[in-house]
């Protein structure tokens, strides 16, 4: 029934009348149906590699065959036949692209007998998408999460696509033209363009990494499997030279303009670790909370990367109930690799910043605007008004304070980056992150408060020779 | 009865028929499993996540479990189905397949794959836009203002298109509580009390932040604060959230009167709630500045001596606490000129030479003093104060 709400959008015809009556408004055709379909779906373009079978009955002599594709997002110059059975014996002679008919195109083939051959058509499609999506539940202790992946493909393209086995290529290839809008185009139009130039590079980016087309499978056996499984399909995951690729197991229908969700795994007990941040380039001026998990093996994680998707983070509380904690953009995640998830900012950990103390040394005097310096307190030397300050040492005694009011206790990171000539005076044991950025932690009981101080001092004006921060361990101020 | 249901644009559906996606063409008459029970979670600042309970039947074999928001504001994108463990039937094992979304509609229908026929309790959870809360406090003071009765109130205002029987609220603080909440409603419960809260009352003089009450007499403002510790009792357990909160005072009639209204701002326990009540009309204070010098060091180099005179009257009759607040870099800017530099400072030996160094820091300074009653004739005993301050190293 649903066949009929959808007449053949995409249509192929064995054609029975010889191609030079083409003109005429009489047609006959017999519809050949698609035996197999199987969508290769990429993330990072509107792109999809549909490669679909069907069989067809040539006579010996010149077979005129009709495909086409009325409003469907197609990329004529794309289709490409291939005859899977018999491999030899049969040919393309030619491929015409009719002025009056759109979206349109006809094949001759040469056939040397006759034959019920396997053709299988290939082309690019704009319209079907996929995104990954994860769920992380943090236990009530956040001592581990569980993380569920899931694909979702989304069907927009126009056409429906029934028990099509999916595949779905993780990673950025490079396409010299948007699929969707040279489809726009009529097929006349397109051969004004470069077409093998942007032909070539995009089909070697695209096809160069498929597999060979898996087995020829038969449709009805294939739909019975997905209609009978009963349990969640497993989504085979394969490294394809600098891409990752998804084969979600049997075959899956997405009529057009539905999506459908799938789990491509999931994980449960992953270890994790709080962290506090503060990273203001990365998280801006707040202390953030961070859940820290490896995708690892020893974390039950590693079989895969982790595709770019949104993440959702709830934690659980009594009861089962669950608490709201973030949605984040989670980026591309290599095997191996750390996931950092940003909480935002914890309401019972105060983080406050307090200038403690200001004070100014090591002045140095240019006189009267000349080459020549003098410091201040140099053998009672009295400077006219003329001579202006020109260096000096600003020293800035900072507090740290941390209250940690939650029941657990903290670990906190925190980073600082110091423009300039910078002396870092502190027994905090920092590090330096990179030549100005200042990095020291501390950990703090549940219930307890940290002080910690430190003392910059920036060389100023004349004074200033370099532009790097140096630790210096001390006490701070003076 | 089922019919009703259909009213709510929240609903569950259970397709009885096992098939295909196509078949269901979107029909949705099947039986109608209600909510069991529903926990509406706001103990997120700005989100609130509604959790409801359903027990669904299951047929052996994969169920079409249909799950539609007309005229909600659901983020599908959060919608987390998980069949509990503690499942009705323990035989029965379930487990969610896929999910698959119909075009230019608010649902989705999750694939359930049942090992045999029975019933599940499964666990619907969603972020739901148009559910906000807020909370706020009413204080009743004691006659002699020593302590207050605190009462903490929730208010859960529902714009979410969708009525709640009953549902369990938690807002994050509190206890949870079970109550009903209809369409466009607010409701409003008494999440906490907490008895004899000590108060200590401040009064301010700051001229940054509270300014003058009347400039050219150089007569500071100075506003009055109940000030309360978010701890001991049973205070300090949980932050108190930010909140309106009323004062009232007994007014030894039984009744009360109103005394003024604040925010309140997030006090994490421990810490301490400000609350503004109002100006104190009856303690006055004149600040000057007395004396500014300037010394030249080297080139364009100065150093300066300030010192600024506060004549303070207490025309209560009870004695009082005056904080007196300065912020050094003002003064710096109002003898200097204003600079991008921090200001360089040493306390002389003025009256004020005592900050308070936790409320203290590189610019502000905090000085506590006490204020006698006045005398028994009404008249107020003038005092007078001074702050002297050595701005060092300025150009």
């Amino acid at each position: 029934m649903k066949k009929n709400r959808n007449t053949w959008l995409l249509g192929l015809l064995g054609l029975l009348l010889p191609l030079t009556l083409l003109a005429g408004n009489v047609d006959l055709a017999t519809v050949p149906k698609r035996s197999t379909v199987q969508l290769t779906i990429y993330n990072s373009e509107d792109l999809t590699l549909v490669r679909e079978s069907r069989v067809v009955t040539f006579k010996k002599g010149i077979n005129p065959l009709q495909f086409s594709w009325a409003n469907t997002l197609i990329d004529p110059t794309s289709v490409e036949l291939k005859f899977r059975e018999p491999r030899a014996g049969l040919e393309v002679l030619d491929t015409t692209f009719p002025h009056d008919r759109p979206q349109t195109l006809y094949w001759n083939v040469q056939s040397d007998a006759s034959y019920e051959a396997i053709i299988e058509i290939s082309y690019f499609t704009s319209g079907i998408t996929w995104a990954a999506d994860y769920l992380a539940i943090a236990n009530p202790n956040e001592t581990a999460l569980r993380l569920e992946s899931f694909v979702r493909v989304k069907n927009l393209s126009g056409e429906d696509y029934e028990n099509a086995q999916v595949r779905l290529v993780v990673g950025t290839i490079n396409l010299v033209e948007k699929i969707a809008e040279l489809a726009k185009l009529p097929a006349g139009r397109l051969s004004e363009l470069k077409r093998e130039e942007y032909g070539e590079l995009r089909q070697k980016a695209a096809r160069r990494m498929m597999a060979p087309a898996p087995a020829l499978m038969m449709s009805g056996a294939m739909a019975a499997d997905a209609a009978e499984k009963e349990a969640p399909k497993e989504i085979i995951k394969e490294g394809l030279s600098e891409y990752f690729i998804y084969t979600i197991e049997g075959t899956e229908t997405v009529p057009n303009g539905w999506a459908k969700r799938l789990r491509s795994f999931e994980a449960d007990a992953v270890p994790m670790t709080v962290e506090y941040r503060y990273r203001p380039r990365e998280y801006g001026d707040q202390l953030v909370r961070l859940y820290l998990l490896k995708n690892d093996t020893t974390s039950k994680l590693g079989s895969t990367p982790l595709p770019d998707g949104v993440i959702r983070v709830f934690r659980t509380r009594g009861h089962e109930g669950l608490s709201y904690l973030a949605t984040q953009n989670l980026k591309y995640i290599p095997i191996g690799d750390k996931i950092e998830l940003n909480l935002g900012t914890d309401p019972v950990v105060i983080f406050e910043l307090v200038k403690q103390k200001v004070f100014r040394d090591n002045l140095w005097f240019q006189i009267k605007g000349g080459n020549l310096y003098r410091k201040l307190g140099d053998d009672g030397f009295k400077l006219e008004l003329d001579s202006p300050v020109a260096g000096w040492d600003e020293h800035t005694v900072y507090q740290q304070k941390i209250r940690n009011y939650s029941d657990k206790p903290i670990h906190v990171q925190i980073r600082r980056e110091y423009p300039g000539d910078i002396v870092f005076r502190s027994p905090l044991k920092p590090s330096l992150h990179d030549f100005r950025t200042v990095q020291f932690e501390t950990d703090i009981d549940a219930g307890e408060k940290a002080r910690l101080d430190y003392e910059i001092i920036a060389r100023m004006g004349y004074n200033q020779k370099q532009n790097r921060v140096e630790l210096q361990a001390g006490a701070p101020g003076r | 009865m089922n019919r009703n249901r259909w009213l709510y644009p929240l609903s569950i559906l259970l397709l009885l028929s096992s098939v295909s996606l196509e078949a269901i063409a979107r029909i949705k008459l099947t039986t109608l499993p209600v909510r069991e029970r529903v926990a509406i979670q706001l103990d997120h600042p700005q989100i609130a996540l509604v959790e409801e309970e359903r027990i669904v039947p299951l047929v052996k074999g994969i169920n079409q479990v249909d799950f539609s928001w007309a005229n909600t504001r659901i983020d599908p994108d959060t919608l987390v189905l998980r069949i509990l463990a503690a499942s009705v039937e323990p035989a029965l094992n379930a487990q969610v397949l896929s999910v698959s979304y119909p075009p230019n509609e608010n649902a989705l229908i999750w694939s359930v794959a049942a090992n045999v026929s029975g019933t599940a309790r499964v666990r619907i959870s969603y972020v739901l836009g148009g559910l906000s809360k807020n909370f706020h406090y009413r204080a009743v003071a004691g006659r002699d203002e020593a302590t207050l009765e605190l009462a903490q109130y929730l208010q859960v205002h529902n714009n979410a298109n969708e009525a709640y029987e009953t549902a369990g609220f938690w807002a994050g603080v509190g206890q949870r509580f079970d109550k009903p909440l209809g369409l466009n409603e607010t409701k409003e419960v008494q999440l906490s009390r907490f008895a004899s809260v000590p108060i200590r009352k401040t009064y301010t003089c700051d001229p940054v932040a509270s300014g003058y009450l009347d400039r050219a007499q150089d007569k500071l403002n100075v506003p009055m604060h109940y000030v309360i510790r978010n701890a001991g009792g049973a205070l300090g357990q949980e932050p108190l959230p930010t909140g309106k909160a009323r004062i009232f005072q007994d007014d030894g009639q039984g009744g009360t009167a109103f005394l003024g209204e604040d925010r309140g701002t997030f006090t994490p326990p421990d810490d301490e709630l400000e609350l503004y009540l109002g100006l104190a009309r009856d303690i006055a204070v004149r600040r000057t500045l007395d004396r500014s010098e300037r010394q030249r060091i080297a080139g364009n180099l100065y150093r300066y001596d300030v010192t600024l005179k506060y004549e303070i009257e207490n025309f209560k009759d009870t004695p009082a606490i005056l904080d007196i607040a300065e912020s050094v870099r003002q003064i710096r800017d109002q003898v200097h000129g204003s600079a991008d530099r921090d200001p360089e400072w040493q306390l002389g030996d003025g009256t004020l030479r005592n900050p308070d160094l936790e409320k203290s820091d590189a610019d502000k300074l905090v000085f506590h003093v006490e204020l006698p009653a006045r005398a028994a004739d009404g008249q107020a005993q003038k005092q007078t104060h001074t702050l002297r301050l050595t701005l060092n190293n300025e150009w």
